[in-house]
């Protein structure tokens, strides 16, 4: 008893690493014009992951790719001291590309299926908090990444409705790192969560047409867990408590959630059209973040953070005018309802009810090519005082997020 | 083609402007309420000093409490904060002479190496306490004096050697105006404060406490009253403000929780049997002590008891001051009682509690008298709170010793961190009484133990 008495043991790690799934919406660059709806207006391959429904109605094959640049500035007013902390984000890239085939024979039956493949990024996270910030314990930086392949096929039934579905193949990386308050010669400890994961799901719309200026699109996207089976942890921490916290593999599960949206397209007369989605978001499913260390000391447990988000919605609502034959202009708006109560808001992601404005350009080059661009900016401000971490202040974000795609026809 | 040259050159001018745009969140102006914080001056013992890890030393007066709230205070028109510093190259000397704990490699007399606080020199740095520098560093505004009781802060002469060994507090010695006239409260009014904190009454148990009920005593609470009564009546006579804290439970502290009651494991048989029959060489009626296999009670001196020994009951305090060698290869605790300034029974708990309980009545009417209206800090909540854990900002103090985070090395003082939350609960109380923002400490700044 004596020896460990003396001996050192330190308690278990205060709030060791806390992370959550981010939805992007950056799928592709006509949408992300026009507030992120696409579900009820099919314009271009980008319909694989808006609705695979709407695939079938796509006249021409086409190969569609881009990427967004996100560039993230956020702060955090601690409410006690005032001291402000700021992020220093990199750059993140996340990135779309499309690819939908079938006979143009209009002649066959067969044309009536159109097979279409999709390479995105539904989810993803970074923050990255300048050094010794406020929140340091609670986290640091997060990377999260998601990228979704999804083959798909779609089938025209008749003029009016086309309905599709793809099989979802989900790839994820995620590196967290937080500071532990465990100090020696200046310096905290750190933890280093690094790791890769795979999921499985898939997404499945109907495309209804029921006349000319009209187009309804529904679409279900499932919920994909992700599964991450061997994460490395590295925790560095002073030399004479190392042997309390062991490095090596841990295993974690994160829930990217099912999205169910109802979308609407119309054409108001040949040079302006409107778009409206509305998302129900199955976020519920983010309960409890919870992360399994094969090398547990007795202060080394386990880890499971409370997250308890709750299903949420979005409506975007997006126009684009034709001015010219090769020049298209659109707008867009979004409003995202958070799915973090008060009370469990944290760095990684200081998410809140925000509103997007969005805009964008579309240049037909020729027959051939055409190259569009998006504009997205977000303000977000929320002030919570996370029950867990006791880390209480007002988090504000400004997101920029300006993408360019380039489309080939064929 | 122009139109759309000039479009996309204004579409990319507007972009660009956006992606340099960075939040820009208003932080609330500090406001100093109805205090006049020009000159603070912080009276109390060993916490207000600074005192850790057994010593007063520079890094941990640096942290002090009041010279942490002091620089709180500057944002609202507070003045300069002199503290009665040791010297940047100093180690630093405790109340015995010593020299600070460190947190180190320690190898017991089973040859057992583990972490353990350890000296950082045989000796500390006494020269200290006969080196007066007032002339050149005073006057103070920290006047945090180790060892200081309510019942000494008016004392003249506190810090006068000729007093003799034990009869004067050297720590005042070396930074009294005049060693043999000053007291604490006259250093303290040179400054003529315009707000004060008072946070003292720790020792009026703790010398007692400290050494087991064996030695020193605890202030009656008539006395505590008197005093409390006289210095805050000496520090508000010009219309100073202040903020005043009360004095925290005993079972809040390390050096009094961390070692179990029932800390003598026994693993086999033979020794259950040697040491009963030990006990039963001691002369003592057999079976009065059936140590068994697993843990046992200490066993410890009571002189009311009979024979003058008997085993420790749950709820006693073995303090983290025992000679731990001595219980692992020499029979401390089991074939030798622990000697009494090692222990604190139930009636010696009780007699603290009940001390404790009189002087925070005390604190607690001093605050509220209309006549004071002073801003009040329940500290002894406030570390009440680190026996369950307390959370800020991510991390979780508690009130363990070393891995706890709240406490020193001394199991009695606080860490960096911990100072920095008590300002905190300083800042709080003023914020309160006062209508002021003065804005907290961001403890995170601050570290607790160091390991090595």
């Amino acid at each position: 008893m004596i020896k460990k008495l003396i001996t050192i043991s330190i308690l278990s790690l205060p709030a060791l690493l806390n992370a959550q799934g981010f939805q992007v919406n950056l799928q592709g660059q006509t949408q992300q014009g026009m507030g992120g709806a696409g579900t009820g207006l099919v314009q271009d391959a980008a319909a694989v992951f808006f609705n695979p429904g709407g695939v079938s109605f796509l006249k021409e094959n086409t190969i569609n790719a881009g990427a967004t640049a996100t560039i993230a500035n956020g702060e955090f007013l601690d409410a006690a001291s005032s001291r402000v902390s700021r992020t220093d984000n990199p750059v993140s890239t996340p990135f779309a590309a499309y690819g939908v085939f079938g006979s143009l024979d209009t002649t066959k039956y067969f044309s009536r299926f159109k097979f279409g493949v999709g390479i995105y990024t539904p989810f993803g996270s970074t923050a990255k908090w300048e050094d010794g910030w406020t929140g340091r314990f609670a986290l640091t930086s997060l990377k999260l990444q998601s990228i979704f392949f999804q083959p798909t096929v779609s089938w025209k039934v008749c003029d009016k409705l086309g309905i599709g579905a793809g099989f979802v193949l989900g790839y994820g990386n995620v590196e967290l790192k937080e500071d532990l308050p465990l100090y020696s010669n200046g310096t905290y400890g750190t933890a280093d969560l690094k790791g890769t994961a795979l999921g499985y799901g898939f997404n499945a719309g109907v495309y209804y047409k029921p006349c000319k200026k009209l187009s309804i699109g529904l679409t279900y996207r499932s919920q994909v867990n992700m599964n991450l089976n061997s994460g490395t942890a590295t925790i560095t921490v002073p030399q004479s408590v190392a042997s309390n916290f062991p490095s090596g593999p841990f295993s974690s599960h994160i829930p990217l959630p099912q999205v169910l949206t109802l979308g609407f397209g119309y054409q108001v007369n040949s040079k302006l059209a409107l778009a409206l989605d509305i998302n129900y978001i199955g976020w519920k499913a983010y309960d409890t973040l919870a992360f399994d260390y094969k090398n547990n000391t007795a202060t080394f447990p386990d880890t499971k953070l409370p997250r308890d988000y709750k299903n949420t919605f979005a409506f975007r609502l997006g126009g684009q005018y034709k001015i010219t034959e090769k020049f298209t202009a659109r707008v867009g708006v979004a409003l995202s309802l958070t799915p973090i109560k008060p009370g469990y808001v944290t760095p990684e992601v200081p998410d809140a009810d925000k509103v997007n404005l969005t805009c964008g350009v579309g240049y037909k080059i020729s027959n051939k090519f055409r190259v569009d661009a998006s504009y997205t900016f977000e303000n977000l401000k929320r002030t919570d005082n996370n029950t867990a971490l006791q880390l209480n202040g007002t988090y504000k974000t400004y997101l920029s997020a300006p993408g360019l795609s380039l489309t080939y026809k064929f | 083609m122009k139109n759309i040259f000039y479009k996309s050159v204004v579409f990319a001018s507007s972009v660009t402007l956006l992606l340099s745009c960075k939040p820009n969140l208003t932080v609330p102006t500090p406001s100093k309420g109805s205090i006049d914080a020009s000159r603070y001056v912080a009276i109390g013992n060993s916490i207000t000093s600074g005192f850790a890890d057994g010593a007063l030393y520079y890094d941990g007066q640096m942290v002090s409490f009041p010279n942490l709230v002091a620089q709180q205070l500057k944002l609202v028109g507070g003045g300069s904060f002199a503290q009665p510093l040791m010297p940047v190259s100093s180690i630093g000397v405790g109340s015995t002479g010593n020299a600070p704990f460190k947190l180190d490699y320690s190898t017991d007399c089973l040859g057992v190496t583990s972490l353990a606080p350890v000296p950082k020199a045989a000796q500390g740095d006494v020269s200290a306490f006969s080196t007066n520098i007032y002339a050149a560093q005073g006057p103070f505004n920290n006047m945090g004096v180790p060892g200081a009781k309510a019942i000494t802060v008016a004392v003249s002469g506190y810090g006068n050697p000729a007093n003799g060994s034990g009869n004067y507090n050297p720590f005042f010695t070396r930074m009294a105006k005049n060693p043999t006239s000053s007291s604490m409260l006259s250093d303290a009014m040179l400054l003529n404060p315009t707000f004060f904190s008072l946070f003292i009454g720790n020792n009026d148990v703790l010398a007692y406490a400290t050494n087991g009920g064996a030695s020193d005593f605890i202030t009656p609470a008539a006395n505590f009253d008197a005093s409390i009564n006289a210095i805050v009546d000496s520090l508000t006579k010009n219309g100073a403000k202040g903020v005043i804290g009360n004095v925290p439970d005993i079972t809040a502290l390390p050096y009094f929780t961390t070692v179990p009651w029932n800390g003598l494991t026994l693993t086999r048989q033979g020794q259950v049997d040697t040491l009963n029959l030990a006990i039963w060489s001691n002369g003592t009626a057999t079976g009065r002590y059936n140590f068994k296999v697993g843990n046992n009670p200490f066993l410890i001196k009571d002189p009311s008891a009979p024979l003058g020994q008997r085993l420790i009951k749950e709820g006693e305090f073995v303090l983290l001051n025992v000679p731990l060698d001595n219980i692992k290869c020499h029979g401390l605790g089991s074939i030798q009682a622990i000697p009494n300034q090692y222990v604190l029974t139930a009636t010696e708990i009780a007699n603290i509690q009940t001390a404790v309980s009189a002087y925070n009545a005390s604190i607690r009417a001093v605050a509220d008298n209309p006549k004071n209206n002073l801003a009040f800090v329940d500290v002894n909540a406030f570390l009440n709170q680190t026996k369950t854990g307390f959370v800020y900002n991510g991390i979780t103090l508690n009130a363990a010793f070393v891995t706890g985070g709240a406490f020193s090395l001394d199991g009695i003082h606080l860490t960096p961190m911990g100072n920095a939350l008590l300002a905190n609960e300083f800042i709080k109380a003023i914020n309160v009484k006062y209508s002021s923002t003065i804005q907290q400490v961001d403890a995170t700044k601050y570290h607790s133990i160091i390991f090595p």
